[in-house]
Protein backbone atom coordinates (compact mmCIF):
# COMPACT_ATOMS: atom_id res chain seq x y z
CA UNK A 1 0.00 0.00 0.00
CA UNK A 2 1.56 3.28 -1.10
CA UNK A 3 0.95 6.45 0.85
CA UNK A 4 0.29 8.61 -2.17
CA UNK A 5 0.40 11.78 -0.09
CA UNK A 6 4.17 11.44 0.03
CA UNK A 7 4.58 10.75 -3.68
CA UNK A 8 4.09 12.68 -6.89
CA UNK A 9 2.76 11.09 -10.04
CA UNK A 10 5.09 11.77 -12.96
CA UNK A 11 3.83 9.33 -15.60
CA UNK A 12 1.82 6.21 -16.25
CA UNK A 13 3.00 2.71 -17.04
CA UNK A 14 3.60 2.63 -20.79
CA UNK A 15 4.79 6.23 -20.97
CA UNK A 16 8.45 5.26 -20.48
CA UNK A 17 9.52 2.44 -22.80
CA UNK A 18 11.54 -0.42 -21.35
CA UNK A 19 15.27 0.34 -21.45
CA UNK A 20 14.71 4.08 -21.65
CA UNK A 21 14.34 7.10 -19.42
CA UNK A 22 12.35 10.33 -19.28
CA UNK A 23 13.04 13.62 -17.54
CA UNK A 24 10.59 15.48 -15.34
CA UNK A 25 10.56 18.78 -13.50
CA UNK A 26 8.83 18.20 -10.17
CA UNK A 27 8.36 21.46 -8.32
CA UNK A 28 11.58 22.77 -9.85
CA UNK A 29 13.62 19.63 -9.20
CA UNK A 30 14.81 17.76 -12.28
CA UNK A 31 14.36 14.00 -12.02
CA UNK A 32 15.20 11.31 -14.57
CA UNK A 33 13.06 8.16 -14.37
CA UNK A 34 14.33 4.95 -15.98
CA UNK A 35 12.46 1.76 -16.83
CA UNK A 36 14.73 -1.30 -16.52
CA UNK A 37 11.90 -3.69 -17.36
CA UNK A 38 11.72 -5.02 -13.80
CA UNK A 39 11.51 -1.70 -12.03
CA UNK A 40 11.44 2.05 -12.34
CA UNK A 41 14.27 4.15 -10.87
CA UNK A 42 14.37 7.89 -10.24
CA UNK A 43 17.66 9.82 -10.05
CA UNK A 44 18.80 13.44 -10.16
CA UNK A 45 18.66 14.44 -13.82
CA UNK A 46 22.01 16.25 -13.77
CA UNK A 47 25.37 14.49 -13.88
CA UNK A 48 27.62 15.98 -11.21
CA UNK A 49 30.55 16.19 -13.61
CA UNK A 50 29.29 18.84 -16.00
CA UNK A 51 25.50 18.91 -15.50
CA UNK A 52 24.60 16.86 -18.57
CA UNK A 53 20.92 15.82 -18.60
CA UNK A 54 20.84 12.11 -17.75
CA UNK A 55 17.36 11.76 -19.25
CA UNK A 56 19.07 12.05 -22.65
CA UNK A 57 21.09 8.88 -21.98
CA UNK A 58 20.32 6.36 -24.69
CA UNK A 59 19.29 9.00 -27.25
CA UNK A 60 20.22 8.09 -30.79
CA UNK A 61 23.42 9.65 -32.11
CA UNK A 62 23.51 11.87 -35.16
CA UNK A 63 24.03 9.49 -38.10
CA UNK A 64 23.93 6.56 -35.69
CA UNK A 65 24.15 4.13 -38.60
CA UNK A 66 27.72 5.28 -39.21
CA UNK A 67 28.83 4.74 -35.63
CA UNK A 68 29.22 1.52 -33.66
CA UNK A 69 27.14 1.91 -30.50
CA UNK A 70 24.39 4.07 -31.98
CA UNK A 71 23.39 5.69 -28.69
CA UNK A 72 24.77 8.37 -26.41
CA UNK A 73 25.38 6.55 -23.14
CA UNK A 74 22.33 4.69 -21.92
CA UNK A 75 20.65 2.41 -19.42
CA UNK A 76 22.27 -0.86 -18.39
CA UNK A 77 19.31 -2.76 -16.92
CA UNK A 78 21.36 -5.73 -15.75
CA UNK A 79 23.86 -3.60 -13.85
CA UNK A 80 21.14 -1.14 -12.87
CA UNK A 81 23.22 1.82 -14.00
CA UNK A 82 22.89 4.69 -16.42
CA UNK A 83 25.82 6.18 -18.31
CA UNK A 84 25.87 9.90 -19.02
CA UNK A 85 25.25 10.98 -22.64
CA UNK A 86 28.27 13.30 -22.66
CA UNK A 87 31.21 11.50 -21.02
CA UNK A 88 29.79 8.10 -20.08
CA UNK A 89 30.07 8.60 -16.32
CA UNK A 90 28.25 5.55 -15.00
CA UNK A 91 25.73 6.16 -12.20
CA UNK A 92 24.27 3.45 -9.95
CA UNK A 93 20.51 3.93 -10.09
CA UNK A 94 19.98 2.53 -6.60
CA UNK A 95 22.69 4.38 -4.72
CA UNK A 96 23.42 7.35 -6.98
CA UNK A 97 27.12 6.54 -6.81
CA UNK A 98 29.77 6.98 -9.48
CA UNK A 99 32.22 4.28 -8.51
CA UNK A 100 35.42 5.71 -10.00
CA UNK A 101 35.14 9.12 -8.32
CA UNK A 102 33.09 8.17 -5.28
CA UNK A 103 30.73 11.05 -6.05
CA UNK A 104 27.02 10.65 -5.44
CA UNK A 105 23.94 12.32 -6.85
CA UNK A 106 20.44 12.15 -5.42
CA UNK A 107 18.13 9.20 -5.94
CA UNK A 108 14.41 9.15 -5.20
CA UNK A 109 11.99 6.44 -4.18
CA UNK A 110 10.02 5.42 -7.22
CA UNK A 111 7.01 3.06 -7.18
CA UNK A 112 4.16 1.97 -9.39
CA UNK A 113 0.67 2.19 -7.93
CA UNK A 114 -2.41 1.47 -9.94
CA UNK A 115 -0.42 1.96 -13.17
CA UNK A 116 0.80 5.35 -11.99
CA UNK A 117 4.57 5.95 -11.74
CA UNK A 118 5.15 7.83 -8.51
CA UNK A 119 8.27 9.58 -7.24
CA UNK A 120 8.95 10.73 -3.68
CA UNK A 121 10.83 14.04 -3.72
CA UNK B 1 -1.28 22.40 -3.05
CA UNK B 2 -0.81 19.99 -5.94
CA UNK B 3 2.83 19.63 -6.96
CA UNK B 4 3.81 20.96 -10.36
CA UNK B 5 5.01 18.24 -12.74
CA UNK B 6 6.36 18.91 -16.20
CA UNK B 7 7.97 16.53 -18.67
CA UNK B 8 11.40 17.76 -19.83
CA UNK B 9 11.02 17.90 -23.58
CA UNK B 10 13.50 20.57 -24.60
CA UNK B 11 16.38 19.58 -26.86
CA UNK B 12 18.59 22.06 -25.02
CA UNK B 13 21.30 20.35 -23.00
CA UNK B 14 23.02 23.41 -21.53
CA UNK B 15 21.70 26.24 -19.33
CA UNK B 16 19.22 28.65 -20.96
CA UNK B 17 21.60 31.61 -20.52
CA UNK B 18 24.03 29.98 -22.94
CA UNK B 19 21.54 30.53 -25.74
CA UNK B 20 21.59 34.28 -25.07
CA UNK B 21 25.35 34.58 -25.62
CA UNK B 22 27.30 34.43 -28.86
CA UNK B 23 29.34 31.23 -28.80
CA UNK B 24 32.04 30.35 -31.34
CA UNK B 25 33.41 26.80 -31.18
CA UNK B 26 36.91 26.59 -32.62
CA UNK B 27 37.28 22.81 -32.63
CA UNK B 28 34.35 20.98 -34.15
CA UNK B 29 35.16 17.73 -35.94
CA UNK B 30 33.27 16.31 -38.86
CA UNK B 31 33.92 12.77 -40.07
CA UNK B 32 33.35 12.10 -43.76
CA UNK B 33 32.71 8.52 -44.74
CA UNK B 34 35.84 7.07 -46.33
CA UNK B 35 34.19 6.27 -49.66
CA UNK B 36 32.68 9.74 -49.98
CA UNK B 37 35.98 11.38 -49.09
CA UNK B 38 38.00 9.34 -51.57
CA UNK B 39 35.72 10.36 -54.43
CA UNK B 40 37.39 13.76 -54.12
CA UNK B 41 40.94 12.44 -54.71
CA UNK B 42 42.03 14.00 -57.99
CA UNK B 43 45.11 11.96 -58.82
CA UNK B 44 44.12 8.63 -60.42
CA UNK B 45 47.24 6.86 -59.25
CA UNK B 46 46.74 7.90 -55.66
CA UNK B 47 43.04 7.06 -55.89
CA UNK B 48 43.86 3.58 -57.16
CA UNK B 49 46.19 2.85 -54.25
CA UNK B 50 43.93 4.42 -51.65
CA UNK B 51 41.03 2.24 -52.74
CA UNK B 52 42.90 -1.07 -52.74
CA UNK B 53 42.58 -3.50 -49.87
CA UNK B 54 45.14 -1.43 -47.98
CA UNK B 55 42.51 1.24 -47.49
CA UNK B 56 42.74 4.94 -47.12
CA UNK B 57 44.54 5.20 -43.84
CA UNK B 58 47.55 2.86 -43.60
CA UNK B 59 48.92 4.01 -40.27
CA UNK B 60 52.27 2.82 -38.96
CA UNK B 61 51.92 0.40 -36.06
CA UNK B 62 50.81 2.30 -33.03
CA UNK B 63 49.42 1.69 -29.63
CA UNK B 64 46.19 3.47 -28.89
CA UNK B 65 44.80 5.14 -25.81
CA UNK B 66 41.24 4.00 -26.41
CA UNK B 67 41.42 1.27 -23.75
CA UNK B 68 40.66 4.00 -21.21
CA UNK B 69 37.30 4.75 -22.74
CA UNK B 70 34.19 2.77 -21.88
CA UNK B 71 33.35 2.30 -25.54
CA UNK B 72 36.90 2.10 -26.90
CA UNK B 73 37.42 3.67 -30.32
CA UNK B 74 33.77 4.65 -30.32
CA UNK B 75 34.97 7.45 -28.05
CA UNK B 76 35.69 9.30 -31.28
CA UNK B 77 31.96 9.20 -31.99
CA UNK B 78 30.50 9.58 -28.50
CA UNK B 79 27.98 12.14 -29.75
CA UNK B 80 27.56 10.92 -33.31
CA UNK B 81 29.11 11.54 -36.68
CA UNK B 82 28.67 14.74 -38.67
CA UNK B 83 29.03 14.19 -42.39
CA UNK B 84 27.23 17.24 -43.78
CA UNK B 85 26.34 20.79 -42.81
CA UNK B 86 22.90 19.90 -41.46
CA UNK B 87 24.45 17.41 -39.04
CA UNK B 88 26.64 20.14 -37.60
CA UNK B 89 23.72 22.51 -37.29
CA UNK B 90 21.66 19.89 -35.46
CA UNK B 91 24.48 19.17 -33.01
CA UNK B 92 25.08 22.84 -32.29
CA UNK B 93 21.45 23.56 -31.46
CA UNK B 94 21.48 21.50 -28.28
CA UNK B 95 24.73 22.94 -26.90
CA UNK B 96 24.09 26.60 -27.83
CA UNK B 97 26.98 26.93 -30.28
CA UNK B 98 26.29 29.70 -32.81
CA UNK B 99 29.33 29.42 -35.03
CA UNK B 100 31.22 26.12 -35.20
CA UNK B 101 34.56 26.23 -37.01
CA UNK B 102 34.64 22.78 -38.56
CA UNK B 103 37.59 20.65 -39.61
CA UNK B 104 37.83 17.34 -41.44
CA UNK B 105 39.05 15.62 -38.30
CA UNK B 106 41.44 13.15 -39.93
CA UNK B 107 43.85 13.37 -37.06
CA UNK B 108 45.80 10.24 -37.88
CA UNK B 109 46.73 11.54 -41.34
CA UNK B 110 49.87 13.20 -40.04
CA UNK B 111 50.98 9.81 -38.73
CA UNK B 112 50.44 7.87 -41.94
CA UNK B 113 53.43 6.73 -43.89
CA UNK B 114 53.24 7.70 -47.54
CA UNK B 115 53.62 11.42 -48.27
CA UNK B 116 52.07 11.28 -51.73
CA UNK B 117 49.00 9.42 -50.52
CA UNK B 118 48.76 11.75 -47.54
CA UNK B 119 48.79 14.75 -49.85
CA UNK B 120 46.03 13.14 -51.90
CA UNK B 121 43.89 12.69 -48.80
CA UNK B 122 44.57 16.27 -47.71
CA UNK B 123 43.50 17.56 -51.14
CA UNK B 124 40.39 15.40 -51.03
CA UNK B 125 39.54 16.50 -47.49
CA UNK B 126 39.83 20.15 -48.43
CA UNK B 127 37.58 19.74 -51.46
CA UNK B 128 35.06 17.69 -49.47
CA UNK B 129 34.95 20.40 -46.79
CA UNK B 130 34.56 23.07 -49.42
CA UNK B 131 31.61 21.32 -51.04
CA UNK B 132 29.79 20.16 -47.94
CA UNK B 133 30.56 22.88 -45.41
CA UNK B 134 32.19 26.10 -46.63
CA UNK B 135 29.84 26.35 -49.60
CA UNK B 136 26.94 25.60 -47.26
CA UNK B 137 27.74 28.59 -45.08
CA UNK B 138 29.70 26.83 -42.32
CA UNK B 139 33.02 28.37 -41.32
CA UNK B 140 35.73 25.86 -42.14
CA UNK B 141 39.41 25.32 -41.36
CA UNK B 142 41.28 23.89 -44.32
CA UNK B 143 43.80 21.11 -43.83
CA UNK B 144 47.51 21.97 -44.05
CA UNK B 145 49.87 19.03 -44.76
CA UNK B 146 52.63 19.55 -42.21
CA UNK B 147 54.81 16.83 -43.75
CA UNK B 148 55.19 18.72 -47.02
CA UNK B 149 55.58 22.51 -46.61
CA UNK B 150 55.69 23.10 -50.38
CA UNK B 151 52.40 21.33 -50.86
CA UNK B 152 51.04 23.07 -47.78
CA UNK B 153 51.66 26.42 -49.45
CA UNK B 154 50.04 25.17 -52.66
CA UNK B 155 46.94 24.14 -50.76
CA UNK B 156 46.79 27.43 -48.86
CA UNK B 157 47.03 29.34 -52.15
CA UNK B 158 44.30 27.15 -53.65
CA UNK B 159 41.90 27.34 -50.73
CA UNK B 160 42.47 30.56 -48.83
CA UNK B 161 40.26 32.84 -50.89
CA UNK B 162 37.29 30.50 -50.95
CA UNK B 163 34.29 31.74 -49.00
CA UNK B 164 34.10 30.67 -45.36
CA UNK B 165 37.63 29.29 -45.17
CA UNK B 166 38.74 30.97 -41.96
CA UNK B 167 41.63 28.93 -40.61
CA UNK B 168 44.39 26.50 -41.51
CA UNK B 169 44.32 23.22 -39.60
CA UNK B 170 47.39 21.13 -38.94
CA UNK B 171 48.98 19.31 -35.99
CA UNK B 172 51.54 19.65 -33.24
CA UNK B 173 53.41 16.43 -32.62
CA UNK B 174 56.69 14.91 -31.45
CA UNK B 175 58.25 15.30 -34.88
CA UNK B 176 59.73 18.50 -36.31
CA UNK B 177 58.49 21.39 -34.14
CA UNK B 178 56.85 24.37 -35.76
CA UNK B 179 59.71 26.72 -34.93
CA UNK B 180 61.80 25.04 -37.62
CA UNK B 181 62.63 27.35 -40.53
CA UNK B 182 61.28 24.88 -43.10
CA UNK B 183 57.82 26.21 -42.21
CA UNK B 184 58.59 29.85 -43.08
CA UNK B 185 56.90 29.61 -46.51
CA UNK B 186 53.79 28.27 -44.77
CA UNK B 187 53.84 31.16 -42.29
CA UNK B 188 54.29 33.65 -45.13
CA UNK B 189 51.28 32.26 -46.98
CA UNK B 190 49.15 32.25 -43.85
CA UNK B 191 50.02 35.84 -42.98
CA UNK B 192 49.43 36.93 -46.55
CA UNK B 193 45.96 35.41 -46.48
CA UNK B 194 45.27 36.41 -42.88
CA UNK B 195 44.60 32.84 -41.77
CA UNK B 196 45.41 31.65 -38.25
CA UNK B 197 47.32 28.38 -37.93
CA UNK B 198 45.29 25.90 -35.88
CA UNK B 199 47.48 23.15 -34.43
CA UNK B 200 45.59 20.15 -33.12
CA UNK B 201 46.92 17.14 -31.24
CA UNK B 202 47.85 14.40 -33.66
CA UNK B 203 46.41 11.07 -32.59
CA UNK B 204 48.35 9.94 -29.58
CA UNK B 205 51.58 8.61 -30.97
CA UNK B 206 54.26 9.38 -28.53
CA UNK B 207 53.59 6.03 -26.84
CA UNK B 208 55.94 4.11 -29.03
CA UNK B 209 59.56 4.34 -30.05
CA UNK B 210 60.57 6.23 -26.90
CA UNK B 211 61.36 4.97 -23.42
CA UNK B 212 58.79 7.17 -21.70
CA UNK B 213 56.17 6.68 -24.36
CA UNK B 214 56.53 2.92 -24.34
CA UNK B 215 55.72 2.89 -20.63
CA UNK B 216 52.61 5.01 -20.92
CA UNK B 217 49.72 2.61 -20.43
CA UNK B 218 46.81 4.90 -19.66
CA UNK B 219 44.60 7.34 -21.48
CA UNK B 220 45.12 9.91 -18.73
CA UNK B 221 48.85 9.98 -19.42
CA UNK B 222 48.65 9.88 -23.19
CA UNK B 223 45.85 12.26 -24.02
CA UNK B 224 45.97 14.23 -20.80
CA UNK B 225 49.68 14.91 -20.69
CA UNK B 226 51.47 13.71 -23.82
CA UNK B 227 49.63 16.25 -25.95
CA UNK B 228 50.17 19.22 -23.62
CA UNK B 229 53.87 18.42 -23.33
CA UNK B 230 54.24 18.59 -27.09
CA UNK B 231 52.00 21.65 -27.29
CA UNK B 232 54.26 23.45 -24.83
CA UNK B 233 57.42 22.35 -26.61
CA UNK B 234 56.08 23.61 -29.95
CA UNK B 235 54.98 26.97 -28.53
CA UNK B 236 58.31 27.61 -26.80
CA UNK B 237 60.18 26.47 -29.91
CA UNK B 238 58.31 28.96 -32.09
CA UNK B 239 58.84 31.82 -29.67
CA UNK B 240 62.53 31.25 -28.91
CA UNK B 241 63.41 30.59 -32.52
CA UNK B 242 62.08 33.97 -33.55
CA UNK B 243 59.02 32.95 -35.57
CA UNK B 244 56.99 35.86 -34.23
CA UNK B 245 59.71 38.43 -34.75
CA UNK B 246 59.78 37.45 -38.40
CA UNK B 247 55.99 37.02 -38.63
CA UNK B 248 54.48 39.34 -35.99
CA UNK B 249 51.02 39.00 -37.54
CA UNK B 250 50.97 35.21 -37.36
CA UNK B 251 48.32 33.84 -35.00
CA UNK B 252 48.65 30.27 -33.74
CA UNK B 253 45.90 28.34 -31.97
CA UNK B 254 46.70 25.20 -29.99
CA UNK B 255 43.77 22.79 -30.02
CA UNK B 256 43.45 20.14 -27.35
CA UNK B 257 46.93 20.82 -26.04
CA UNK B 258 45.83 22.05 -22.63
CA UNK B 259 45.72 25.61 -21.37
CA UNK B 260 46.44 25.74 -17.65
CA UNK B 261 50.19 25.54 -18.36
CA UNK B 262 50.29 29.21 -19.37
CA UNK B 263 51.49 30.48 -15.95
CA UNK B 264 54.33 27.96 -16.00
CA UNK B 265 55.46 28.99 -19.46
CA UNK B 266 55.12 32.72 -19.14
CA UNK B 267 57.23 33.05 -16.00
CA UNK B 268 59.72 30.33 -16.78
CA UNK B 269 60.41 31.47 -20.35
CA UNK B 270 61.09 35.05 -19.20
CA UNK B 271 63.23 33.91 -16.29
CA UNK B 272 65.45 31.69 -18.40
CA UNK B 273 65.67 34.03 -21.38
CA UNK B 274 66.53 37.11 -19.37
CA UNK B 275 69.16 35.19 -17.41
CA UNK B 276 70.99 33.82 -20.44
CA UNK B 277 69.88 35.13 -23.86
CA UNK B 278 73.21 34.85 -25.69
CA UNK B 279 72.23 31.85 -27.80
CA UNK B 280 69.30 33.63 -29.46
CA UNK B 281 71.69 35.31 -31.94
CA UNK B 282 72.82 31.96 -33.31
CA UNK B 283 69.35 30.65 -34.11
CA UNK B 284 68.86 30.58 -37.89
CA UNK B 285 66.37 33.43 -38.26
CA UNK B 286 68.47 35.71 -36.05
CA UNK B 287 71.62 34.70 -37.96
CA UNK B 288 69.87 35.96 -41.09
CA UNK B 289 68.57 39.16 -39.57
CA UNK B 290 71.68 39.93 -37.54
CA UNK B 291 69.60 40.60 -34.44
CA UNK B 292 71.05 39.63 -31.11
CA UNK B 293 67.93 39.18 -29.02
CA UNK B 294 64.21 38.65 -29.32
CA UNK B 295 62.40 41.91 -29.85
CA UNK B 296 60.16 41.34 -26.82
CA UNK B 297 59.98 39.27 -23.67
CA UNK B 298 58.97 35.67 -24.50
CA UNK B 299 55.74 35.94 -22.49
CA UNK B 300 54.59 38.82 -24.68
CA UNK B 301 54.53 36.60 -27.76
CA UNK B 302 52.60 34.09 -25.74
CA UNK B 303 49.96 36.70 -24.95
CA UNK B 304 49.78 38.23 -28.42
CA UNK B 305 50.41 35.42 -30.91
CA UNK B 306 49.26 32.24 -29.19
CA UNK B 307 45.67 31.19 -28.47
CA UNK B 308 44.55 28.08 -26.65
CA UNK B 309 41.36 26.11 -27.10
CA UNK B 310 39.82 25.28 -23.75
CA UNK B 311 38.54 21.74 -24.16
CA UNK B 312 38.36 20.05 -21.75
CA UNK B 313 38.22 23.08 -19.48
CA UNK B 314 38.78 21.20 -16.19
CA UNK B 315 37.95 24.27 -14.15
CA UNK B 316 38.81 24.23 -10.43
CA UNK B 317 35.61 23.81 -8.41
CA UNK B 318 36.50 26.69 -6.11
CA UNK B 319 35.47 29.86 -7.96
CA UNK B 320 38.09 32.08 -6.35
CA UNK B 321 40.87 29.68 -7.27
CA UNK B 322 39.45 29.35 -10.77
CA UNK B 323 39.32 33.13 -11.19
CA UNK B 324 42.96 33.46 -10.13
CA UNK B 325 44.00 30.73 -12.50
CA UNK B 326 42.13 32.37 -15.38
CA UNK B 327 43.92 35.62 -14.60
CA UNK B 328 47.38 34.03 -14.36
CA UNK B 329 46.67 32.18 -17.60
CA UNK B 330 45.87 35.40 -19.48
CA UNK B 331 42.54 33.85 -20.41
CA UNK B 332 41.11 37.20 -21.53
CA UNK B 333 43.75 37.32 -24.25
CA UNK B 334 44.49 33.67 -24.99
CA UNK B 335 41.57 31.31 -24.36
CA UNK B 336 39.07 30.33 -27.05
CA UNK B 337 36.12 28.06 -26.37
CA UNK B 338 36.02 24.69 -28.12
CA UNK B 339 33.66 21.73 -27.78
CA UNK B 340 35.64 18.99 -29.60
CA UNK B 341 32.28 17.58 -30.76
CA UNK B 342 31.76 14.59 -31.14
CA UNK B 343 34.69 13.19 -29.13
CA UNK B 344 34.85 11.62 -25.69
CA UNK B 345 36.14 14.80 -24.06
CA UNK B 346 33.23 16.86 -25.39
CA UNK B 347 33.00 20.20 -23.61
CA UNK B 348 29.63 21.92 -23.86
CA UNK B 349 29.85 25.51 -22.57
CA UNK B 350 28.38 24.73 -19.16
CA UNK B 351 31.39 25.99 -17.17
CA UNK B 352 30.57 29.59 -17.96
CA UNK B 353 27.12 29.30 -16.42
CA UNK B 354 27.79 27.07 -13.42
CA UNK B 355 30.89 28.79 -11.99
CA UNK B 356 31.20 32.30 -10.56
CA UNK B 357 34.80 32.49 -11.74
CA UNK B 358 33.96 34.30 -14.99
CA UNK B 359 33.17 38.01 -15.11
CA UNK B 360 31.25 39.22 -18.16
CA UNK B 361 34.37 40.34 -20.01
CA UNK B 362 36.28 37.10 -19.50
CA UNK B 363 33.28 35.04 -20.51
CA UNK B 364 32.75 37.06 -23.68
CA UNK B 365 36.42 36.94 -24.63
CA UNK B 366 36.58 33.16 -24.31
CA UNK B 367 33.23 32.42 -25.91
CA UNK B 368 33.61 34.72 -28.90
CA UNK B 369 35.89 37.78 -28.52
CA UNK B 370 39.27 36.15 -28.97
CA UNK B 371 38.05 33.99 -31.83
CA UNK B 372 36.64 37.00 -33.67
CA UNK B 373 39.95 38.78 -33.25
CA UNK B 374 41.78 36.20 -35.35
CA UNK B 375 39.07 34.81 -37.63
CA UNK B 376 37.61 36.71 -40.53
CA UNK B 377 33.98 36.06 -39.58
Amino acid sequence: MVDRDNFTKVAEVGDIPEGEGEGFDVDGIEVAVFNTGDDYYAINNRCSHQRAPLCKAGDEKINAEDTWTGERGGLNAEACTVSCPWHLWEWDLETGEHEASGQRIGTFDCVVDDDDILVRI
Amino acid sequence: MEPSVRRLESDAEVPDEAFEDEIIDLDFHVNPLEDELLEYVEDDRAYDKLTTEFGATPVMGKWDAAYGIKEGQEGLFTQGRAKYAEDVQEACESIAVDEPIVNAGINNLNHQHHPVLKNAVAQAANDYMLDHFADEGIYTSMMVPKWDPDYAVEEIERMADENNIVGAYSWFDPKVPWGNEQFDPVFEALVEHDLPLLLHGSLAYWPQHSYIGDDMLTWTEVLGFDWPIHAMVNVVNMIMRGVFDKYPDLDVVIQEGGHWWVPFLRYRMDEFYEMHPEDIQITPRKMDSGERYLERAPSEYLRDNIYLCTQPFALPRNAREAESLLDLSMADDMFIYSSDWPHQTLDPPTWFYTSRAFDDHTKEQILSGNAKEILDI
